[in-house]
């Protein structure tokens, strides 16, 4: 059974089993979108895990037994499966393909990557709810990988996780995980292909902060915040944040550590006006492929400067504005502006 | 030295303390001499007939004016009433629709018709009063004696100068709401498109206007290819240069080329255009030689001059395409066919100035200066500007009794009349200039709904509310943004067009609004501030063209700033700042 499989031959098609997160940088790479080399682990991989490990069972139990407003219980659920889950062995097969994968890709020994989940079908609308975003950064070694591989399939047993399912009544979870080679990034962020806001579909809006995503995403800084025209890539409109923290590879090879930004280095803007053009660039190809309004992740490489993408997901909250309907011609809008409309 | 009508007065109090009146500080930004006060009742006679009386735009019938210490407050007047709007929208449907409809024919027209006018101001004959009649008068029964064609002269003057500012008003406000729909189009559907792309997507490329500016780059060009580009050096007066010049063949063929060009593209005013003392270039050669002297200078600096209009066109074209693209597929037919729309009634957007406030006012002038000539003459004012101080109806009465005396050969008590009134006229209005007035007065609206007053003011709810947070104090000012960009740098505040020559390289150019004239100075400057005026007036446009940052629409930039303040124009965000300290 393929467990896993490289980033670069999945499709939309493939997020079923592998989950959108893997889906969509399959789609990025076939688009020509410059991202981390990756691969993905399927579904089937957890529900084998769990199968081996025989803790199906308890996983029913467990979660059967809570009410959704029951916080002790659904803490005490959430405790036990996870006990269970993180002392369970990895089946043999996933670790071994994980192993293989995980060497194939780089060249140096031991390469820092990200484990991040990668949601299923209905789950990925909720993911960011649930607080089943769980992303280990800067992991290093086949062991080390495979627990974070493990900690994310955990993750979907938290408890917010399982609450939100029980309010739901949703079934049984599944997960992918997403295995991508780490980006030392100078500065990342995120950016919308519209203006979430006005809905204005030539802006793209962009947060940016010194370091690793993780400070933007779990929004511990005020970003920068940027209006940029997707016609031009001016910007239209700024707001420097105090950007006072920032994430960084622990010194130590493995994990990343938070420190605080120097204080002369906070208010200053983190983007050039290149960088903006690049990410203009790569927010209208990155739209342009998925015909939709996207949500990425980005972060612009320490060493060699390289925007590299490592998310990109559909933008879900864009606000439907009451629009006027279509004016029936020209002449019928100047009307209009004259206070003479017909009709 | 005002009409009675032109001011604030008991007997309508009650009226006017409930209206909102705004400063229009665009067209006339310092206090109005008696004469040219004709420039307000003109353009508000033919503005309302049109708006009102011909097309009846449904919500907003005319404008009134009133003076305040010299300065002019303007406010519309609504239509309320519901059956008088449905009343006014079929008027205006069917008389709007046949414009639209056959615009470039119209304007084609239009065009004639004001290069026929212009014509007919050259042709207009001020006569002088001669010891004895000619022969003629005695010998062929048809000719008029000068006391007739005196009088008659003023008349025409005066019916000319009605009748350009009747065709200024035919299309604006039509060429105007055109372009205001599109832009608000813009603005719904795409909220954060800056103004100046909207613009930039219907401005048109070979205007009119430019071309001045492109026959001085082109002379430039010509003065080094022939060699005698030596003659343009900094500091030197128009007639020093020609003086040079006219020392060898290639000088004077220079000249030559000049001479055959300033006709009809020297005609543009210092100024707005409003007020009498802007001149033409023609009349002030000052302007167009420190252009030229620029020019010359960054030819020979290896710099490239000359307006790219094809990279223009590229981007205009290119900016239309993407934004229609981006807009979802419904929007997309809606989208070009109101940015054609736009595109076909902007030339007259863009061109009237040209015809009407610059040729035809400019020349207007000096006919009317030939009246002062002649008053002067007969010394009934001690120079022939001063007739600029009295009103067009005093112009009249001084004429009557001059002609009058003329023919009895009586004593005319003109000498010792006008004199004095003119000096005393001179001292009021070098008392008002100093003057700032509020930018408005009476009740401050809620909301500006007039569409009249947003569309040609740029007089918005927005730009009212900044205006009562800004009463005084404050170090910044908020505008319209209007070219991109930040610069910081030491300001210079030019009140009217004779300062013009004082600007030096690097400074910021703080102003109540600016004309075309003033391209030249754009070579010299960072950033341009001015106090009224939206992305689409000529500051706006020419920064755009020079990649300058510009703030328009601040409502106070001239009297908060001064000469040699150091200031931070942020076009982008539409702020200055006042940095504090002076250079």
């Amino acid at each position: 059974v393929t467990y896993c499989r490289s980033l670069r031959d999945l499709r939309t098609a493939d997020a079923s089993e592998f989950g959108g997160k893997s889906a969509g940088l399959g789609e990025l790479l076939a688009a020509g979108i410059p991202v981390p080399p990756g691969f993905a682990l399927s579904a089937s991989a957890f529900t084998q895990f769990v199968r081996e490990a025989g803790l199906g069972g308890r996983i029913d139990d467990a979660i059967a037994r809570v009410s959704p407003g029951d916080l002790d219980a659904i803490g005490a659920a959430a405790r036990s499966i996870s006990e269970a889950m993180r002392s369970a062995p990895i089946p043999d097969p996933v670790r071994d393909q994980v192993g293989e994968h995980y060497q194939a890709f780089a060249s140096e020994p031991a390469p820092p990557v990200a484990v991040r989940s990668s949601a299923i079908g209905e789950d990925s609308q909720d993911a960011t709810f649930a607080g089943q975003q769980e992303s280990y950064l800067w992991v290093r070694g086949v062991d080390h990988v495979c627990d974070a591989i493990r900690d994310c399939w955990a993750s979907l047993f938290s408890a917010p996780a399982i609450s939100y399912r029980a309010r739901l009544r949703r079934d049984q979870p599944a997960m992918g995980v997403t295995v991508q080679l780490m980006v030392d990034a100078a500065v990342s962020g995120v950016m919308f292909t519209c203006n979430p806001v006005s809905g204005d579909p030539s802006m793209v809006a962009i947060n940016a902060s010194w370091g690793l995503g993780l400070a933007v995403v779990g929004g511990e800084v005020t970003p920068d915040d940027f209006l940029v025209s997707k016609v031009t890539s001016e910007i239209v409109r700024e707001q420097l944040g105090a950007k006072a923290v920032e994430y960084v590879p622990d010194p130590g090879g493995r994990g990343a550590v938070r420190r605080e930004v120097s204080p002369q280095r906070r208010d200053v803007r983190c983007l050039d006006p290149m960088a903006v053009a690049s990410l203009v660039d790569v927010a209208r190809r990155v739209e342009g492929h998925f015909g939709a309004h996207q949500d990425v992740e980005w972060a612009l490489a320490r060493d060699t400067s390289e925007l590299l993408v490592v998310q990109s997901r559909p933008v879900t909250s864009v606000p439907k504005r009451a629009r006027k309907p279509p004016p029936k011609s020209a002449i019928a809008a100047v009307m209009s502006t004259f206070g003479a409309d017909t009709g | 030295m005002y009409p009675y009508y032109a001011l604030f007065d008991e007997r309508r109090r009650e009226t006017d303390e409930n209206r909102f009146w705004f400063w229009n500080s665009m067209h006339f930004p310092v206090p109005m001499p008696a004469f040219d006060a004709i420039c307000i009742d003109s353009p508000y006679q033919a503005v309302g007939a049109w708006q009102n009386r011909v097309f009846a735009v449904p919500p907003a019938m005319g404008i009134d004016y009133r003076c305040v210490n010299g300065y002019i407050y303007i406010s519309g007047n609504p239509v309320t009433d519901p059956a008088k709007i449905a009343e006014r929208a079929e008027f205006f449907q069917k008389r709007a629709g046949y414009y639209y409809e056959n615009w470039t024919e119209l304007y084609a027209k239009w065009r004639a018709k004001m290069e026929a006018l212009i014509a007919e101001l050259g042709e207009l004959k001020v006569p002088s009063l001669p010891e004895y009649e000619p022969d003629e008068i005695a010998f062929e029964h048809d000719r008029n004696t000068a006391f007739y064609e005196v009088l008659d002269s003023y008349g025409r003057a005066l019916r000319l100068g009605d009748l350009m500012w009747q065709h200024h008003f035919e299309f604006l406000l039509l060429g105007y709401g055109a372009y205001a729909t599109f832009a608000d189009f813009c603005k719904s559907n795409l909220p954060d498109v800056p103004d100046q792309h909207v613009a930039q997507m219907v401005a048109g490329i070979d205007v009119l206007l430019f071309k001045p500016d492109a026959e001085l780059r082109r002379l430039a060009r010509r003065a080094i290819d022939t060699g005698v580009d030596g003659a343009f050096v900094e500091g030197r007066t128009p007639d020093e240069i020609n003086a040079e010049l006219a020392q060898t063949d290639a000088g004077r063929a220079w000249l030559d080329d000049l001479e055959q060009v300033k006709d009809p593209w020297f005609n543009m005013a210092t100024g707005d255009g409003l007020y009498h003392y802007y001149h033409s270039w023609l009349d002030d050669p000052r302007i167009p030689y420190a252009s030229l002297i620029g020019h010359v200078a960054a030819l020979r600096a290896g710099e490239q001059i000359d307006r790219p209009t094809e990279d223009i066109q590229r981007e205009r074209d290119r900016l239309a395409d993407e934004y229609a693209s981006l807009l979802p597929r419904e929007l997309q037919a809606p989208f070009h066919e109101l940015l054609g729309l736009s595109r076909t009634v902007f030339p007259y957007v863009e061109e009237h100035k040209f015809f009407c406030d610059y040729w035809f006012l400019t020349r207007w002038w000096n006919k009317v200066r030939e009246f002062g000539a002649l008053l002067a003459h007969h010394r009934f004012l001690e120079d022939a500007e001063d007739l600029f101080q009295l009103t067009r109806h005093e112009v009249a009465t001084a004429l009557d009794e001059l002609v009058l005396t003329w023919a009895t050969g009586g004593e005319a008590l003109g000498p010792k009349h006008w004199p004095p009134i003119v000096a005393r006229r001179k001292q009021i209005l070098e008392r008002l200039a100093g003057w700032t007035p509020p930018p408005a007065l009476g009740v401050t609206p809620e909301a500006i709904t007039d569409p009249m007053t947003i569309m040609l003011w740029g007089v918005t709810t927005e730009r009212v509310h900044d205006w009562a947070r800004q009463q005084e104090g404050g170090t910044e000012l908020n505008g319209a943004p209007a070219s991109p960009g930040v610069v910081e740098g030491a300001a210079r505040v030019v009140k009217s067009v004779h300062e013009i020559a004082d600007v030096r390289d690097g400074e910021i150019l703080v102003c109540s609004i600016t004309s075309p004239a003033w391209a030249p100075i754009f070579s010299k400057i960072t950033a341009a501030v001015t106090d009224i005026g939206g992305v689409m007036s000529h500051a706006a446009i020419v920064c755009r063209e020079y990649g300058l940052p510009s703030v328009v629409g601040t409502g106070r930039a001239t009297a908060q700033i001064h000469t040699g303040d150091r200031i931070r124009v942020d076009g982008s965000a539409g702020v200055v700042t006042l940095l504090g300290g002076r250079t």
